[in-house]
């Protein structure tokens, strides 16, 4: 009769279904970024699915032996017919249909929001683009500045150029948190961000830099970003030299076409 | 893969060092600012491009922002809990390198920067100015307890506010319209405004009660806003009433700042008209959302210091009507030849000379911008006043033009707009203790092919653009906003109801059958037994 709950089959069954639901709810999203790994939250249809899984499972574990079955039901049971129970029973035939009209009411409710725009955030880059009337071919291309002039000048021209043009959106600290960032939708990127720049060729960036917003593809929503266009502004040098500070202000290394090539393999 | 590499002006640094020790034939010892390599390192790879390398506060960025970056050279610092005209402690550096400074473009650095590195970098600041060479640590001062904000408390405080003139700078409603505003200019001459302190989410110091009554004893230096300190020793206002002040000022702004929302609301009036006018109370009730505004930096000529950093936009509708009510904070109903100066005084301090540069009578303005209909699928107009081949359809309002009216758009600088004839918009603007409200009112559809037409239930693509005419903005330098949503309500469907009522009545129904069933087993289980034992 006075089992401690954990001993007992309904105990246990309850402390499994609320572990599995924080786990699912909290767990999955907020416990790897303690150890340094990105996560997110799971999808509330999908938490949904995994508790169905867990519920059955533990109805079978519960029911698998007669004994144990019996155990599990009798605190039940007590509650539906001991008249020593009519307090907790009446509250529980209260509460439970009140709950339930409640999570109608939410199912049901007028909610707005925006349309979902699905957009495509590394479109595939042209082979080739049109830049200040000569043709640029961006396959295997490769920042020309890496070889080219004193390295230390070009991160200096790169500085100006970033913060007399970039920095409003993008940032001082280049984590896409400047001054004017909360005003754009999407939110401008964070080149610190393991996302970004590390995951694209640097003729990638020229590319995205040099066309901006309106020359994106139709899958990336061009009408909705921000980006200038700065081939109308910045020479290509200039755009070759933020690149440079993108990447060395950041500290990520630029993708190689070895690594796209390699990539490109597999799939 | 992420190597941090050291900037290459660090990596000079050693042959520099080693340069000037033979230049002194090693006899000298090393500066300060030599011997703090890691602070240096730190300075000269975020700071500089802003603040100079020399700490002038004279970087590639500088005029590309109003206030500029602070001079290091200097040591004139805003933050401070130390008294007026005091140098600041390591602690009071240490909190604006941290949090940054709100309100302007310095952000915080508590995340990019390690400690080690934040501490380096407060002793390289301090390197930059010789009125740090004494080596003496300035004491902070000691502050008194926050009181209670009680309603005397308040009352107190709107007092003071008026006695010691907060109002003149700050305007009576605490926007920053007060008569004095045309004519600030802060210790290097640069316009400086008055802060609105509706917003106290942009306040430099902070916004919070504690912080209010810091900034209020110690003043910000290098600005206008003096310390309130000396009017307490003098006996004018005790120390209690400047809490009360803190208190009323905090007042102004919001409990909480507000969170960008991407759709707005209309919500529908069933029972009653729509608002008649700008200052229709019923506005009042409605709910309100925040569009933050950013600069027009993506056309040239661009502008990176707008005054209108976010509108309130109200929005109701009746099936028939739509109002849509927006709100924002200005200094002042351009065009006002008390601000002709600060005008002139802006325009030269920006940088990038782009447009007409000309100080002169410039109206405010408002633009709401929608596509022409409601898209099918994702495709929108370019958020920026669309494009050749996908036009916006615009309510365009200005300050000196009287009713606004209908235009549409094929990109910056082309709109025109609509003729007499397909004019449908009504408007009032009303520009009240420094704050533009302007309300627009038109049928939700209308027979103009020319028109948006509204539809109930469908989210309706919405952005804003805004001109402050007396920052010296007209044209492409203004203030813009991404696409948001508007979305006009439908009238509560009967499911809402009806649904959640048959969802309860079938488990209180299913309950009650378990629990009675269980209860006659028992009954029938202890009868079966009674006649066993019989």
């Amino acid at each position: 009769m006075n089992t401690k709950p954990w001993k007992h089959p309904l105990g246990q069954a309850a402390i499994v279904v609320v572990l599995a639901y924080l786990v699912f709810e909290w767990g999955i999203w907020l416990l790897p970024p303690l150890f340094g790994v990105a996560s997110a939250p799971v999808p509330a249809t999908v938490v949904l699915q995994y508790m169905g899984t867990v519920v059955v499972g533990v109805l079978i574990w519960v029911s698998d032996s007669e004994e144990r079955w019996k155990q599990f039901k009798a605190p039940i049971h007590r509650v539906m017919v001991d008249p020593r129970q009519k307090v907790l029973r009446t509250a529980l035939m209260v509460t439970i249909p009140l709950l339930v009209a409640f999570m109608t009411f939410d199912r049901v409710r007028p909610t707005v929001s925006a349309p979902a725009a699905l957009r495509s955030v590394h479109p595939a880059p042209p082979g080739q683009i049109d830049f200040r009337g000569e043709t640029m071919v961006l396959n295997g291309l490769e920042n020309p500045l890496r070889h080219e002039g004193d390295f230390n000048e070009h991160y200096e021209e790169g500085k100006r150029v970033y913060v007399q043009n970039c920095m409003p959106c993008h940032g001082d600290a280049l984590d896409g948190q400047g001054h004017f960032a909360s005003a754009f939708n999407p939110a401008p990127l964070s080149f610190q961000d393991p996302g970004t720049i590390v995951q694209l060729t640097e003729s990638f960036v020229f590319w995205r830099i040099a066309k901006g917003g309106p020359g994106l593809p139709r899958e990336a929503t061009p009408w909705d970003s921000a980006m200038p266009a700065w081939e109308d502004s910045l020479t290509a040098e200039e755009i070759w030299q933020v690149i440079i500070y993108l990447y060395e202000q950041t500290g990520w290394e630029p993708r190689t076409w070895e690594e796209e090539g390699a990539e490109g393999e597999e799939h | 893969m992420r190597a941090r590499a050291s900037s290459p002006r660090a990596a000079m640094i050693p042959g520099f060092v080693f340069a000037a020790a033979m230049a002194c034939a090693g006899s000298a010892p090393l500066t300060a600012q030599e011997e703090n390599a890691l602070g240096r390192d730190v300075y000269d790879r975020w700071c500089a491009s802003c603040h100079g390398y020399e700490g002038l506060g004279d970087g590639y960025a500088a005029e590309y922002m109003l206030p500029r970056p602070r001079d290091f050279t200097q040591a004139l610092y805003q933050i401070r809990t130390t008294p007026s005209g005091q140098l600041p402690t390591d602690d009071d550096i240490m909190r604006v390198i941290n949090e940054g400074m709100p309100g302007t473009t310095m952000p915080g650095w508590e995340e990019e920067l390690s400690l080690e590195e934040r501490l380096a970098l407060v002793d390289y600041l301090k390197s930059l100015s010789r009125f740090f060479a004494t080596g003496e640590a300035p004491e902070p001062m000691t502050f008194s307890s926050p009181t209670r904000a009680t309603e005397e408390a308040l009352a107190d405080g709107r007092e003071v506010y008026e006695l010691i003139e907060c109002n003149r700078c700050h305007g009576a409603d605490g926007r920053g319209d007060g008569t004095s505003s045309p004519t600030l200019v802060d210790d290097t001459g640069m316009p400086i405004y008055s802060v609105d302190l509706t917003e106290n989410w942009y306040f430099n110091g902070g916004g919070t009660v504690e912080d209010i009554y810091r900034r209020l004893r110690t003043g910000l230096d290098g600005t206008p806003m003096p310390s309130f300190t000396d009017l307490i020793d003098a006996g004018v206002i005790t120390d209690e009433q400047l809490w009360n002040l803190s208190h009323y000022v905090r007042s102004f702004a919001p409990e909480d700042p507000p969170g960008i929302t991407e759709v707005i609301r209309a919500g529908l009036v069933e029972d009653a008209p729509l608002p008649q006018g700008v200052d229709d109370p019923m506005w009042e009730s409605a709910e309100a959302f925040y569009i933050p505004m950013g600069g027009q930096i993506i056309q040239s000529p661009r502008w990176f210091v707008p005054q209108v950093a976010g509108l309130w936009v109200r929005a109701l509708h009746d099936g028939g009507e739509l109002a849509v009510h927006v709100s924002w904070s200005d200094h002042s109903e351009s065009p006002d030849t008390a601000w002709a100066d600060f005008q002139a005084r802006v325009l030269s301090a920006v940088g990038p000379d782009e447009g007409d540069m000309e100080p002169g009578p410039r109206p405010d303005g408002l633009y709401v911008q929608f596509p022409m209909e409601i898209p099918e699928g994702m495709d929108k107009p370019y958020f920026l006043l669309g494009d050749p081949l996908e036009p916006v359809y615009l309510w365009h309002w200005e300050s000196t033009a009287g009713a606004a009216h209908e235009a549409d758009a094929r990109g910056l600088g082309t709109t025109a707009p609509q003729g007499d004839a397909s004019q449908s918009l009504a408007s009032e603007a009303a520009f009240s203790a420094g704050r533009w409200a302007v309300m627009f009112r038109r049928a939700l559809e209308t027979e103009d092919p020319g028109d948006l037409q509204f539809r109930v239930g469908e989210p309706v693509p919405v952005g804003f653009a805004a001109w402050d005419g007396d920052n010296g903005e007209s044209g492409s330098r203004g203030s813009i906003s991404s696409w948001h949503y508007i979305f006009l309500q439908e009238p509560t469907p009967a499911t809402v109801v009806v649904a959640p009522l048959i969802a309860t009545l079938l488990t209180a129904g299913l309950g009650v059958l378990l629990v009675a069933r269980a209860q006659r087993r028992v009954r029938e289980g202890a009868e079966g037994a009674d006649e066993g034992n019989a």
